[in-house]
């Protein structure tokens, strides 16, 4: 597994729960989803998606339901619960704080 | 986790534990799903439908891991892996039943034993009285100069001016300890009674299980109305719980009275092994005593008192208080209150009554530390069980660890096993606690309402439990690391069975041995202690033959008789008794030996007043009638036993024991010195007699003085009429029965014993032989636990060396070479065990002084038993594998692997 696109620790579940308040989707889906809304700079490989995916779920942020997709297979799609989109607040306004501070940091001049 | 949440978390997590298989099965739908559709994408983007798998799969990095990663996400997989240990333990168990029963039956006996005796020392010292805030009570003893705290009671004044003067400290209340005759629906019983001070259950804080309490300002007034409240127990067992009862007519020792109410169900009296009948007031005292010395005399010590303290007051403030109060009253009443000072004692601290100088705490701390010990016996017992599995299971764990698992998780799954054993040990040991706890509550004695309660309350549960599974852990952690920290490498490439044991163990495996060899002896040396004692007590010379004596306890008093009445009643039932088929003779006295507590009476000698300040010392005595002597053949030494003649008008006259004689006229001749025991002014008694020692109250007594006066000089009104017989004395108690209710249809007989019955009961063998049961029950579980230890030990070493013999054999060495070789492993460490033992018990049992008796603690015979019997055992366990050793035959010894 190649490391530069490496999700900062703890990112890949705000990320997750951003994709799933616009609409609740299925795991290949999201995995579409992240390459597509990241512009294939954040690569999340398969193998660690589901077990974020389940363990918002075991945390009570997202709640999953089999439904029939349109081409007609069963699937697991998660959406995003109350606490999850009160939860997803919290963690997106940790994150613009912690992103101003670290680009702060970053454009410091060098002398 | 906040509340919301849980809503959708909750579910999951139970999901997760009882549908786990669909859960799974969902988790292999979507990751199947994912990989589905990934392949699907592949191939459009034009791969190869077999490439575009296997790129799937890659991209999933590892399946079945990630399935793993998904579960854990889950959150109750270490539920589900107890689950899956406790299956697996199961498994274990049920695969090598023999070791597991041998495992469950040591558990059993260690924890039962424990929790018996555990159950016994609660039942006694620790269950707190059933009343609200029970900390709060304490008994007020009396310490007197050079005497024991607690050996003298208050008098009523004395009584009164303590609860009156120190109330802002406690609540005083007080009881008298009695027996009454009860007659109810023309039925007569001899019950135990209390009679109570007013405020007694308010002080409490008890609530009638039925009617009212008395209550402050009652019960302490002479001449009021008989109120009578029952104890739970004999309302249950007399009316049948009947609430009629209450109001219903009854007569105390033939006057009427008045049931107003039952006392609570819990509480059976102040006492944890004296059963209350009923609860009478205290002014019912004056019949047995005339009213003004009762309620006037400061002398008159008869009352037990207790307090509540005030809540905020602690033990300190109030025993403050009450020694303030002390010294008020000594300054008042010099004559009687200046030669004692008052204590408050916790009433936890003060049982079991608190005229014992506490030896229960001896004999309870004892029991436990031998119970304890027989715990840590099967504690190295399983120990070494489950270090021998372990070893066997050494291969099993490397593989498991070459297979992934972590060694905490190992430790996890081994410590679960042990745990299940000490499971099972433990509910079959509170099943054999729980038996021995109900014969012990069963043995209720006719002559006296003893009784321990050994009924299991949470306090026991609880010990057993923690008992039990701390066996669980001590024993299983040990194996547990030991087998999970194999090198999995040379334990794989070891091959075969064998086991490679370091010098270290076995080293550990032969501590454990000489530990349990030695914490056998030392049970076994208590025990014998205790089964001595037992027979030398038996073969005590009691000072009077009990065979062939038959007693019968009567008091016309309570019948309502007044004096010259019942000296009639007997003056009539003696004869008659007397001319009965198979009795040889029949005589009166006031007390039984080993009956009760006798009378002890202030002794001052003619022409030696007692020095201002002093007590004039107390002597124990019975009232009897003048064919005494002979009924109980009790040996005269001097002078001459009672005779008719010395009557009311007579000179009055006494008898005394060898003891007394000495310790009051040392080197003098008694006869014909006097004595009183109303005083220094007399009445003087002149002495005509010197009998022998003999036991008065209990078996175990040292020489104690006593003496004797005539019963007509002395008239009392509870008699025992004591009949010797021709014949087994049992057949005479019908006919005796029938001659007194054709004399006395209305009164009730207290009690009807054979001396040998007596002897049995609580004054006689009955401590010690409780004492000895349980001692030697724990004795014979030890020396089987250290019986099956050593075998063990010595078989498994033996096989460990089973190639060894083979070469030692095949280099010429004897099958009785070999003997020897495993047979002297053994008897090395049994010898070392029984040394150490020695010591042990010597330590052990320097404590146990004044709970044996007529034997020291270092008694030989107890030792030597203990040692021989140990040591034919223990040779004889590590015989049976030396046996086995030396048939080994070199060839397939040397093939072995």
């Amino acid at each position: 597994m190649s490391k530069p696109s490496d999700l900062v620790q703890g990112t890949l579940d705000l990320l997750l729960l951003k994709i799933l308040a616009l609409q609740p989707l299925n795991g290949f889906a999201i995995s579409l989803r992240l390459k597509q809304v990241s512009g294939d700079v954040l690569q999340v490989s398969d193998g660690s998606l589901y077990p974020a995916l389940h363990k918002l779920e075991q945390e009570g942020w997202i709640s999953a339901e089999w439904k029939t997709t349109e081409n007609n297979r069963r699937a697991k799609f998660y959406s995003l619960t109350r606490p999850g989109r009160k939860h997803l607040e919290k963690e997106a306004d940790n994150w613009g704080r912690l992103a101003t501070a670290i680009s702060h940091v970053v454009q410091l001049k060098e002398t | 986790m906040r509340p919301e949440r849980w809503i959708y978390a909750l579910p999951l997590r139970l999901r997760s534990l009882f549908h786990r298989t669909k859960a799974d099965q969902e988790l292999d739908d979507e990751l199947g799903d994912h990989l589905e559709l990934k392949t699907q994408q592949y191939i459009s983007q034009g791969m190869a439908s077999e490439e575009a798998r296997r790129s799937a799969v890659l991209e999933m990095g590892g399946l079945e891991k990630r399935k793993e990663e998904c579960r854990d996400a889950r959150q109750v997989t270490w539920l589900q892996d107890l689950v899956q240990d406790i299956r697996y333990g199961l498994r274990i168990l049920r695969k090598s039943p023999a070791v597991t029963v041998v495992i469950v039956v040591a558990i059993a006996l260690g924890v039962g034993a424990n929790t018996a005796i555990f159950s016994v020392v609660n039942g006694f010292l620790l269950r707190p009285l059933p009343v609200p805030s029970p900390e709060q009570i304490a008994v007020l003893a009396i310490q007197q100069k050079d005497a024991p705290v607690g050996s003298s009671g208050f008098s009523y004044p004395e009584f009164v001016d303590f609860r009156e003067q120190a109330s802002r400290a406690a609540d005083i209340f007080g009881i008298v300890l009695g027996t009454v005759q009860f007659t109810a629906n023309d039925q007569s019983q001899e019950c135990s009674a209390n009679y109570v001070s007013g405020n007694f259950f308010t002080a409490l804080g008890l609530r009638p299980a039925a009617g009212r309490l008395f209550l402050p300002g009652e019960a302490e007034m002479p001449g009021q109305p008989l109120l009578v409240i029952l104890g739970y127990g004999y309302w249950q067992r007399r009316f049948g719980g009947d609430p009629r009862a209450i109001g219903s007519p009854i007569h105390i020792n033939g006057k009427t009275a008045a049931i107003i109410g039952v006392a609570p169900r819990q509480f059976q009296g102040m006492y944890s092994i004296l059963e209350t009948h009923v609860y009478l007031p205290m002014s019912a005292m004056i019949q047995e005593e005339s009213a003004s010395l009762f309620w006037e005399n400061r002398d008159r010590r008869r009352i037990l008192a207790f307090g509540r303290l005030k809540p905020g007051i602690g033990l300190r403030e109030a025993q403050s208080s009450l020694d303030v109060v002390s010294a008020r009253l000594a300054r008042q009443y010099p004559a009687t209150d200046k030669w004692f000072t008052l204590r408050a004692i916790p009433e936890k601290s003060a049982r079991p009554i608190p005229y014992a100088n506490n030896f229960f705490f001896a004999v309870s701390g004892l029991f436990l530390v031998l119970a304890a010990l027989v715990l840590l016996l099967t504690c190295m017992n399983v120990e070494n069980i489950l270090l021998a599995r372990g070893s066997a299971r050494r291969r099993e764990m490397a593989i498991r660890a070459a297979l992934g698992a972590a060694r905490a998780r190992l430790v996890r799954q081994m410590l679960t096993e042990s745990v299940l054993l000490a499971i099972l040990g433990g509910g079959a040991g509170v099943l054999l606690g729980m038996c021995v706890g109900r014969w012990t509550s069963s043995i209720h004695l006719q002559s006296l309402p003893l009784h321990v309660n050994a009924s299991f309350d949470w306090r026991v549960f609880a010990f057993a439990a923690s008992s039990a599974l701390l066996t669980g852990l001590v024993v299983g952690i040990l194996p547990a690391l030991r087998a999970s920290a194999a090198d999995v490498n040379s334990v794989l490439h070891e091959g075969g069975q064998r086991d490679s044991f370091g010098i270290h163990q076995s080293g550990f495996r032969n501590f454990l041995v000489v530990a349990q060899v030695a914490g056998s002896f030392t049970l076994l040396v208590v025990a014998g202690l205790f089964v001595r004692s037992l027979q030398k007590v038996q073969s005590f010379d009691l000072g009077f033959d009990p065979s062939h004596v038959l007693d019968v306890t009567m008091d016309p008093h309570q019948a309502g008789y007044d004096e010259p009445r019942a000296a009639a009643f007997y003056r009539e039932l003696e004869p008659r008794v007397r001319s009965l088929p198979g009795v040889q003779s029949v005589s009166l006295a006031s007390y039984v030996p080993m009956g009760g507590f006798p009378n002890s009476r202030q002794v001052s000698l003619e022409g030696h007043p007692t020095p201002p300040g002093r007590q004039a010392p107390g002597v124990l005595s019975n009232s009897v009638d003048p064919p005494y002597f002979q009924t109980m053949r009790i040996a005269l030494l001097r002078g001459r036993v009672f005779t008719d003649s010395d009557d009311e008008t007579a000179p009055r006259v006494a008898i005394i024991n060898q003891t007394m004689a000495a310790r009051f006229w040392p080197r003098e001749d008694p006869i014909g010195k006097r004595f009183s025991m109303e005083g220094d002014t007399g009445p003087f008694m002149e002495v005509v007699g010197v009998t022998a020692n003999g036991k008065y109250k209990t078996v175990g007594d040292d020489a104690e003085p006593f003496f004797f006066v005539p019963l007509a000089q002395n008239f009392a009104s509870k008699l025992a009429l004591q009949i010797r017989t021709l014949g087994p004395p049992e057949s005479l108690a019908a006919p005796v029965k029938e001659q007194i209710t054709q004399l006395a249809p209305d009164l009730a007989i207290a009690d009807i014993e054979t001396m040998n019955q007596l002897l049995t009961g609580a004054f006689g063998y009955l401590a010690f032989r409780l004492a000895a049961t349980f001692a030697a029950a724990l004795g014979v579980i030890g020396l089987i636990l250290a019986v099956v230890g050593v075998y063990g030990v010595v078989s498994f070493a033996a096989n460990q060396r089973t190639r060894e013999m083979g070469i030692r054999m095949a280099l010429g060495a004897s099958s009785r070479d070999i003997l020897h070789l495993v047979w002297l492993q053994g008897v090395r460490l049994v010898i070392v065990g029984i040394a150490v033992g020695s010591a042990a018990a010597g330590a052990l049992t320097r404590g146990m002084a004044h709970v044996i008796a007529g034997i020291s603690t270092s008694d030989p015979v107890a030792y030597i038993t203990a040692g021989v019997l140990l040591a034919a055992v223990a040779l004889f366990a590590c015989y049976i594998p030396a046996r086995r050793a030396m048939r080994v035959d070199p060839m397939v010894a040397l093939r072995y692997e």
